[in-house]
Formats: C-alpha cells, sequence, structure tokens
C-alpha cells in the first residue's frame, strides 16, 4: 500500500461528499420551484419567471414578492440553522438524541414569546425584531441553566445528564407556558397556538432580514470549528489530548448552537424534529467527518422544511397544515425507530 | 538530559479525597515504563494527570522543565499523546480518517493535509500494520486491529512520549501480543518512551525496562523489573503470595500467584490453633 492509494480514496470521499451536496441543493431548487407554484392561486414557472423579471399584475406581484418567495427563503433559512444546531449538540453531546427541542432551547424561546405576546400587542412593527430577540434571550437563558443544573465539579458534563436535565426543565417550561396560554384572549391564543405548532406564520422579508445576520455571522463560524467536532466526538479524554480546551469549546459550540436554534425557533415557532433528523440523514449520505456533515445537514434541514412547508399549503387546500406538524408527523416515526436502534 | 518528565509534589484527588498524595515520580525517558497497582490504587488517575488530561490539587507535571498543565494544550499535544482506555469512534469512520485526526494538533482552521501529514499518516498506518485496512470502519475490526488503529492515531501525532492506559484490557491473548509487540517495536525503532498501565505484571515485566508499582497512590517500588517483581512488593501492593520464577527465554521475573497474603495469615493461625489445641 502506498501514498497514492490513500490519496486517491481520500479523492473518492471527497467527490461523493460533493456529489451529494449538489444533489440536495438542486432538490431544494426543485422543491422551490415546485413550492412556488403551490398555494391557493397557481403560478406556472413560466408566470413565475415573467413576474420576476418585472412582468405579471399587481396580484401576481403580491403574492410571489409578498408571500412565498420570503415564506420559501425563511424556511430554507431555519432548516439550516435547526440543523446544524442539532448537528453541533450531537457533535458535542456525543448523543445521537440531542435536539435544540428536545434540550429544552426551543420551549424557553416559545415561553418567552408566549411572555410578550401576553403582555403586548402581536400587530407593532418593533415586534417583529423584537420577539427573535426575545426568543433568543429565553433560548439562551433555558440553556444556561440546563447547562448550569447538568454540570458537575472535576466532571464538566456528561451527556446523559445533559439530556435528562433537559427533559426536566422542558417539563417545566411547558407547564408555565399552559398556565400563561389560558389567560391569553381569544385572538393572542390563536397567535400563540399558531406559533407553538410550527407555523411559519406571516413569513415577510423583515424576518428574513432579522435573521440574516445570525446565520451568515454563525454559520461560517461553525463550518471553521468542523475540525474540532470532528475531535470533540471522540469523547473529552481524547480531545483534550488532542489539544483541544474541551469545556472552552463546548461552551463555545453549545452556545453557537443555542444562538442558531433560538433565532430560527423565533421566527418559525415550535419546529421540532429538524433538528434530530436531518444531521442523520447527512450522516447516512456523508459519513461523520463535521468537514462535510454540517453543509449536508444544513442543506438537508432546508430540504426537510421546505418539503415540509409546501406539503402542508397543498394537502388540505385550500387551508394550511403547519410546517411543524408536518415535520412531527415524519419525525415522530423516525424518532422512534431511532430509538429501538440505540437498544442493541 | 534523562529527566525531561517528571512529577513535583503532585496531590491529585476529587473534593476532599486525595488520591494521589505528594507524587514525585520520574519517567526514563526512551524506555517502557509500566504503571502496575490494584484497582482503584490510583494508577490510571496518575497517568491521566500526567497527560494532562486532569488536573492535579497540588504541584506540577514538568514536561522538559515546564508545568504542562500551565502551557498551551495545543503546544503540549505535540510532545505527548494519550490513548485512553475503550476509546469509541463515531460510526463509520474509517481507519484512514481516525488516523487523520491524529495530526489534528499540527493544523489549523480550515486548513486541508499538507504533503507531510499524508506521508505521516501513512507512515503511521505501515508502522501498525493497519496500512491493509486503512478503508474499514472502525468499529468492524477486531479487538487487536483497532487498538492499533488507536495506536496508529497517536503515531500520528507525531511526539515523543506516548501514554497509554491500559492498552491490552479486553483483548484476548493473541491481541494482547499483537498490540504489546508493537509498543515493543515503537520503542526500540522509534525510540518513542513509552508509558502505560497494564493490569498483567508478566506483561509488564517482559516488556518494560521500569516498572512502578503503586498502592493507594504512593509509590512502593521502581526500577527495573528484577528490583519490582519480588515476593514482598507483590505482597505489599497486590495482596498476594507468588512465586517469581525466571522467564526461560529471556530471563525477567515472571510471577505465579498462589494465594491471597490476607488470607494465608488466618490460614497460618488456623493451623496454629489446631496444633497447638
Amino acid at each position: 500500500m502506498n501514498m497514492v492509494d490513500i490519496s486517491i480514496e481520500e479523492k473518492k470521499k471527497k467527490t461523493r461528499g460533493i456529489t451529494v451536496l449538489s444533489i440536495l441543493s438542486i432538490l431544494i431548487i426543485i422543491t422551490f420551484i415546485i413550492s412556488i407554484n403551490t398555494g391557493y392561486i397557481r403560478l406556472s414557472p413560466i408566470d413565475v419567471i415573467r413576474v420576476l423579471f418585472g412582468g405579471g399584475t399587481d396580484k401576481e406581484k403580491l403574492i410571489l414578492f409578498d408571500f412565498r418567495l420570503p415564506r420559501i427563503v425563511i424556511s430554507i433559512m431555519i432548516g439550516a440553522g435547526l440543523s446544524l444546531s442539532g448537528c453541533i449538540m450531537q457533535g458535542v453531546s456525543r448523543n445521537a438524541l440531542a435536539d435544540p427541542g428536545i434540550l429544552g432551547i426551543n420551549s424557553g424561546a416559545g415561553l418567552m414569546v408566549v411572555l410578550f405576546v401576553s403582555f403586548f400587542s402581536t400587530n407593532s412593527i418593533t415586534s417583529i425584531f423584537f420577539l427573535p430577540f426575545l426568543a433568543l434571550i429565553g433560548a439562551g437563558l433555558t440553556a444556561t441553566l440546563i447547562y448550569v443544573l447538568a454540570y458537575k465539579k472535576h466532571e464538566g458534563i456528561s451527556p446523559t445528564r445533559l439530556l435528562l436535565t433537559g427533559i426536566a426543565v422542558q417539563s417545566a417550561i411547558s407547564a408555565a407556558m399552559i398556565v400563561l396560554t389560558i389567560r391569553l384572549n381569544p385572538e393572542k391564543f390563536k397567535f400563540v397556538s399558531v406559533w407553538l405548532a410550527g407555523s411559519i406564520w406571516e413569513a415577510n422579508w423583515k424576518f428574513v432580514l432579522a435573521l440574516l445576520p445570525w446565520l451568515v455571522i454563525l454559520i461560517p463560524f461553525v463550518f471553521y470549528k468542523a475540525k474540532v467536532l470532528n475531535v470533540m466526538n471522540m469523547g473529552d479524554q481524547i480531545a483534550t489530548g488532542f489539544g483541544v480546551e474541551v469545556e472552552k469549546e463546548r461552551r463555545v459550540l453549545l452556545a453557537s448552537a443555542v444562538a442558531l436554534a433560538g433565532s430560527c425557533v423565533a421566527v418559525s415557532g415550535g419546529i421540532s424534529f429538524v433538528g434530530l433528523i436531518a444531521p442523520h440523514l447527512a450522516r447516512r449520505l456523508v459519513g461523520p467527518k463535521h468537514e462535510f456533515l454540517l453543509p449536508a445537514s444544513a442543506l438537508t434541514g432546508s430540504l426537510l422544511v421546505v418539503v415540509a412547508d409546501t406539503l402542508g399549503r397543498w394537502i388540505v387546500q385550500p387551508s394550511e397544515i403547519p410546517t411543524g406538524i408536518v415535520v412531527a408527523i415524519v419525525g415522530a416515526p423516525y424518532f422512534l425507530y431511532l430509538l429501538a436502534k440505540t437498544k442493541e | 538530559m534523562s529527566e525531561r518528565l517528571n512529577t513535583k509534589n503532585l496531590d491529585i484527588g476529587y473534593n476532599e479525597n486525595l488520591i494521589v498524595k505528594e507524587l514525585n515520580l520520574e519517567i526514563p525517558i526512551g524506555k517502557i515504563t509500566a504503571l502496575v497497582g490494584a484497582n482503584g490504587s490510583g494508577k490510571s488517575t496518575i497517568l491521566k494527570t500526567m497527560a494532562r488530561i486532569m488536573s492535579p490539587k497540588e504541584g506540577t507535571v514538568l514536561l522538559d522543565g515546564k508545568s504542562i498543565h500551565a502551557q498551551s494544550t495545543k503546544e503540549v499535544a505535540k510532545q505527548l499523546a494519550i490513548l485512553p482506555q475503550n476509546p469509541t469512534a463515531p460510526d463509520g469512520l474509517t481507519v484512514y480518517e481516525l488516523v487523520n485526526y491524529g495530526r489534528f494538533p499540527h493544523q489549523q482552521g480550515f486548513g486541508a493535509l499538507s504533503t507531510e501529514d499524508k506521508r505521516i499518516i501513512n507512515w503511521a498506518l505501515e508502522m501498525t500494520g493497519m496500512n491493509k485496512f486503512y478503508n474499514r470502519p472502525v468499529d468492524q475490526l477486531s479487538g487487536g486491529q483497532r487498538q492499533r488503529a488507536w495506536i496508529a492515531m497517536a503515531l500520528a501525532q507525531q511526539t515523543d512520549i506516548l501514554f497509554l492506559d491500559e492498552p491490552t484490557t479486553f483483548l484476548d491473548m493473541a491481541h494482547q501480543l499483537e498490540v504489546l509487540k508493537l509498543l515493543e517495536k515503537l520503542n526500540r525503532e522509534e525510540k518513542r518512551t513509552i508509558i502505560m498501565v497494564v493490569h498483567d505484571l508478566n506483561h509488564a515485566s517482559r516488556y518494560a525496562q521500569h516498572m512502578v508499582a503503586i498502592r493507594s497512590g504512593t509509590v512502593v517500588s521502581e526500577g527495573a523489573p528484577e528490583k519490582v517483581m519480588t515476593q514482598k512488593v507483590l505482597r505489599e501492593v497486590f495482596g498476594i503470595e507468588a512465586d517469581i520464577i525466571l522467564d526461560p527465554r529471556i530471563g525477567v521475573p515472571l510471577c505465579i500467584p498462589y494465594e491471597l497474603a490476607s488470607i494465608n495469615e488466618k490460614e497460618k493461625h488456623k493451623y496454629k490453633a489446631l496444633k497447638t489445641g
């Protein structure tokens, strides 16, 4: 065996990785086109191109630019964000069942949103920028709480403790949310329940703008940490032996995961399972190395949410099923399948 | 020259309980050192602290006169490597990728593998005889192969000093020899300093040139196997009575335990009582 063979093998893996990423991107584009065309009022691809290049009626423009496009763009963004968040959590905690939802970050963000809605109007313009920020604080506080509760002196963080603490905190938050939502007036109650079900509610360009900075900063940062994630995935002792400051890196990576999930959840509401399933599917496609796993997770997540959102709009026309529910219908059985598999 | 790695008044412990107290240990460079002791004697804790996986409560571990816990951990990783007990690789990771990870301390953020990295990975695979299996997932290897793959990973780190925590535990006899022979080869041909925790005293005696016998966190005896493998040390450290014989091939001491030291005392009293009574 010589060096040439290994280089070829490495190239093969690279080619495979790039192929998978390209196919996922193409699938997203195809779904994008189908999604634009899906809804109560149909727009054929030719109509879409016509409208994009300045043609079309005002009605068509309104549907495309103000309703469908921002919604699809947001689906792509939150799919990528939630999935990356889950991918980081699974890598850092070495637990295949970790995701932002299960670790209580979704509900932390949710609680803040419910609190905000209880006391302020849902229609004001400032709330659009304020809400993601609040949800982020909620996610951050919950994550910090879970981290502190799961932290043990001299031992650091054990994945099992982290997971169990997350579940306990999440239950407490859910209880608090129920208490709060009961007190709401019907209009606000509807807003909250739609939000919690994970509808990409009132998607518009302002949400895209509010979410964009987070993703633009965090996604490259997380990709930069791919090698650290690879090594941390082998356990604390090996990572330390390789010269990684484990506790510090874990904190930084968990904080990035929380910021990603928190900002996405603020816009999308409670879309669970994306952060769990998408990284898993990606791992099957490209293997455990984060150089490919992270981008593949992001793209798989985007695809999943865009498909779910499109299905949600198409199945019960002219009504809609919230995206979160569509994802859950697919996600719950897959989650159970994972549980059954890890028992072996 | 030979005092590259030593510990100075090392106290190690969790909370209030000290597992190791005032440890002053010197590791001979260019040799294989075996840390031996009963379960819970603190030998693994000492190994982990010397490789800065654990932090001491007091005292320092000195590498070339500088505390390893005070240095940049990435710099230390270029000088010493550690293979922990029972490492597990993520599902589907191939041997080549695993060994590739060993280059981590020498790489930067987005950096790709250099020709030098590739040369070292190839060398590590060849050295451990894992080049035939380079494309296999680690989780599909036999116990001995897997341990060799992990050692290849540690070798790719290109350090003079290599720590191993129980590298032969959970392996059958053939696989144990496979691993020990590899370590011997690394020490002889590559002049690596190896420090390992081993359970099998005869393995320690045969493959290590330096032994450290530990009981309750303190060194009971250290030196060449001839000095450490004595009936007295075995009684003190392991609580066993053993015959010491010389290996018929290479003349190192081997032990054959035949009795638990404490029970032996009781039995003696019983016999005495029977005789006099």
